[in-house]
């Protein structure tokens, strides 16, 4: 589209000097089609790129050229290309520190970070590091660097602060946080978007993204009530053009949302494309114990993909207290003998239970206030509550 | 890159180490000849820091693996089963030459199956010795800084273990298998129920998940999620070592069921007999059960046979007890011929 490499730099230029971010943002970007045109694929471009351009834009451009080139090369020279995708971002930090009390440049900065990114997990499936996520947690250092830059601008007024570009920045390096498990290093970065007074005017996407990935963390640190609160954000503002992107968010929300006690809607799950669930809540429902664990098996591999068989693994307490709820519900009676409750976990299928087990488990399940009673062991029996003896799973915490 | 020293020492010590600490008079009890003061006898090249100011070590003052090996199958052979001074100070001599060993694993960047076999038994070492010393006072054993250098050693051998299966063109030996395998459980059962070791669990490959560390695996599981009892129960179908290790957990575990059942079987009249409690909890004896229940606030009834739990009376704000020899690890550790055990000849 641009024809020679004057072209390209003209308009380059022209953008720079109209302090267009958008448009200098697109011109170094490795999803824009500029990258299609082979005349640009330089392997050594400094000299024709210093010649037309100012700085500090000169460098980034440079350093983004020699990516094209190298992703240019049979076979593709991925490593190379994500070394001077690196240098490019050290330029744009270069940069944001040049251009003081200003922030039309932050689009720049986005398109950068975001194709660092991906040019490191590109070479992480690639494998080429030695130990597996060396490379990206080189990639997070260089995104710290915009980031510190962005969070220390606290001098420019409110419009044109750097400090706009925070979150952007955060998301991006969750994303890689998350992917090489290094999640104690989000602490830091959350603790600076939420005492941040622009919390609430970022944009919406990111926010979403945002909350998605704080939301996920909160569950890993089992603050179920916070992970609902963020997921939900999530889930319900993100839009509907983006499926793949709501059901990624569901993945989380459903089972933090049932260890609550809020089971989910059949048609919802079938809707994303996870019914892995509904195998799982009914289950539960029906209190069969056997089959809770039957359903985690079968979809062991899913749960592990998505980090979430611990959390899953730990519902099993909902389907004894439905069993027990039922066995209670036929007897109807206040004092329920304990070996009912062997006989129940028995015919569901769990193997060498003993009467000891069943008397801890029940033990449980009242100190959790799941059950209201007491057992009595010389009569070997659990006494329940005449009222309410099992409180609605949402109302117990 | 920087580029790392290769040791050429075939002894367990460099001469130049020895004839510094024999003219210091700063050999050890254990390194003297006969007893003989300033008479070098087996001496074993002991620890120092690595700080600013000090030299980079020459060639001559590293050891070859091989010499490595040789230490650590030394120290956990003959030293370990002398018999003349008290195991906590045979540990803290044994301690202090494994760290060596470490600290040259580090400066030599030796490849990782050396690192592994010469990591795993001082693995084996530290958690023998972390339950074997855990009733000594902390002037003669503190716990902390073992635990701490048993977690180090064990995440590092993981590591390695994790790099060796990329690499997966030299495949494991049935004796390398069973070795990860052992140490796999250990790790598992050293952090029971945490949710780091537990999604480790998840990604160990299948040939290395033998019935043993299935049962690790399932204990921490279990942990997690809060079912003691279980806990215990499988506790006891665990060999030696990882019953030990497992069984430093028990204080920690009974306190919390005492907890659960001070809610469960609370009541003004109603008992609950010592008996079960005390093979459900795993104690050898009616006395610990008595004792530990007094220190909870669980009340013992005067027939000596039941004891009352009552909500209100427990006390939470009470921390677990230190950990004891329990019988029932006492007797899996009797049978043992210790160095071949440590040194993972035989499981």
């Amino acid at each position: 589209m641009f024809g020679t490499l004057n072209n390209y730099l003209n308009g380059v230029q022209r953008a720079w000097s109209g302090q267009d971010g958008q448009t200098v943002a697109s011109f170094v970007s490795l999803s824009d089609k500029h990258i299609m045109n082979r005349n640009l694929y330089l392997q050594n471009p400094e000299s024709a790129v210093e010649r037309q351009l100012d700085q500090p834009i000169d460098e980034i451009v440079s350093a983004h050229l020699k990516v094209l080139y190298y992703l240019g090369c049979e076979p593709r020279g991925y490593m190379e290309a994500y070394k001077h995708q690196t240098q490019c971002t050290q330029a744009v930090v270069k940069m944001l520190q040049l251009l003081k009390e200003e922030n039309w440049c932050l689009p720049i900065m986005y398109a950068v970070c975001l194709d660092l990114r991906i040019l490191a997990q590109k070479c992480e499936e690639e494998g080429k590091s030695s130990k597996p996520g060396e490379i990206l947690e080189k990639a997070a250092e260089c995104l710290m660097g915009c980031f510190r830059v962005c969070a220390a601008d606290n001098r420019s007024s409110d419009e044109d602060t750097k400090r706009l570009g925070m979150l952007t920045l955060v998301n991006q390096l969750f994303k890689v946080y998350f992917r090489i498990n290094k999640l104690h290093l989000c602490k830091p970065l959350i603790r600076a978007i939420d005492s941040s007074a622009f919390k609430d005017s970022f944009p919406l996407a990111e926010q979403i993204t945002y909350k998605y990935f704080v939301g996920r963390k909160a569950m890993f640190d089992s603050d179920y009530k916070a992970a609902d609160e963020f997921l939900s954000f999530a889930f319900q503002n993100c839009s509907r053009r983006f499926p793949k992107n709501k059901r990624s968010i569901l993945i989380y929300l459903v089972p933090v949302k049932m260890l609550l006690g809020f089971m989910p809607k059949k048609m919802v799950l079938e809707r994303y494309d996870v019914l892995q669930f509904h195998e799982l809540a009914c289950a539960l429902k029906e209190g069969n114990v056997r089959r809770f664990d039957d359903v985690i098996q079968k979809h062991e591999a899913f749960f592990i993909k998505c980090g979430i068989y611990l959390l899953v693994e730990k519902l099993k307490f909902i389907a004894y207290r439905n069993l027990f709820k039922k066995v209670y519900l036929i007897k109807n009676t206040h004092q329920l003998d304990l070996s009912n409750f062997q006989s129940a976990l028995e015919f569901v299928g769990e193997e060498g239970i003993t009467m000891d087990e069943t008397h801890c488990i029940v033990a449980n399940l009242i100190y959790e206030g799941r059950i209201k009673g007491y057992i009595s062991h010389v009569h070997n029996k659990l006494v329940v509550s005449k009222q309410n003896p099992f409180p609605p799973l949402n109302t117990v915490s | 890159m920087t580029e790392f020293v290769q040791g050429t020492c075939e002894d367990m010590c460099p001469q130049h180490e020895i004839k510094l600490r024999t003219k210091e008079h700063l050999l050890h009890f254990f390194e003297r000849k006969q007893g003989e003061k300033n008479v070098p006898g087996i001496v074993v090249k002991s620890f120092s820091r690595s700080a600013a100011g000090i030299k980079t070590p020459r060639k001559s003052d590293l050891r070859t693996p091989r010499a490595l090996q040789k230490t650590v199958e030394y120290l956990l052979k003959d030293i370990l089963m002398d018999k003349r001074k008290p195991l906590c100070f045979v540990y803290d001599f044994i301690f202090d030459r494994l760290r060596c060993v470490r600290q040259e694993i580090v400066m030599q960047n030796l490849d990782t199956l050396t690192t592994i076999s010469l990591l795993e038994p001082t693995i084996m070492f530290l958690a023998y010795c972390r339950y074997r010393l855990c009733t000594e006072a902390v002037d003669n054993f503190d716990p902390a800084i073992c635990n701490q250098h048993l977690q180090e050693c064990l995440k590092k051998t993981l590591c390695c273990y994790d790099e060796l299966s990329l690499q997966d063109e030299r495949p494991f030996t049935i004796l390398m298998t069973k070795r990860r395998s052992f140490i796999e459980s250990l790790y598992q059962l050293f952090n029971l129920g945490s949710y780091e070791a537990l999604q480790r669990s998840l990604k160990v490959p299948m040939n290395f998940r033998d019935p043993i560390f299935c049962t690790a695996q399932q204990m921490s599981l279990e942990m997690y999620r809060r079912n003691y009892y279980k806990v215990m129960k499988l506790m006891e179908g665990l060999p030696h070592i990882l019953a030990a290790i497992a069984s430093l957990k028990l204080p920690v575990l009974r306190r919390e069921l005492y907890q659960v059942f001070s809610v469960a079987y609370n009541s003004k009249n109603l008992t609950v007999p010592i008996k079960w409690l005390q093979t459900g909890f795993l104690y050898s004896d009616r006395g610990s059960v008595v004792n530990d229940c007094k220190y909870y606030g669980v009340e013992a009834q005067s027939d000596g046979e039941s004891v009352k739990f009552s909500k209100a009376a427990f006390l939470c704000d009470r921390n677990p007890i230190n950990a004891v020899h329990e019988g029932f690890v006492e007797e899996k550790l009797q049978k043992l011929y210790l160095p071949e055990v440590l040194l993972l000849k035989k499981f």
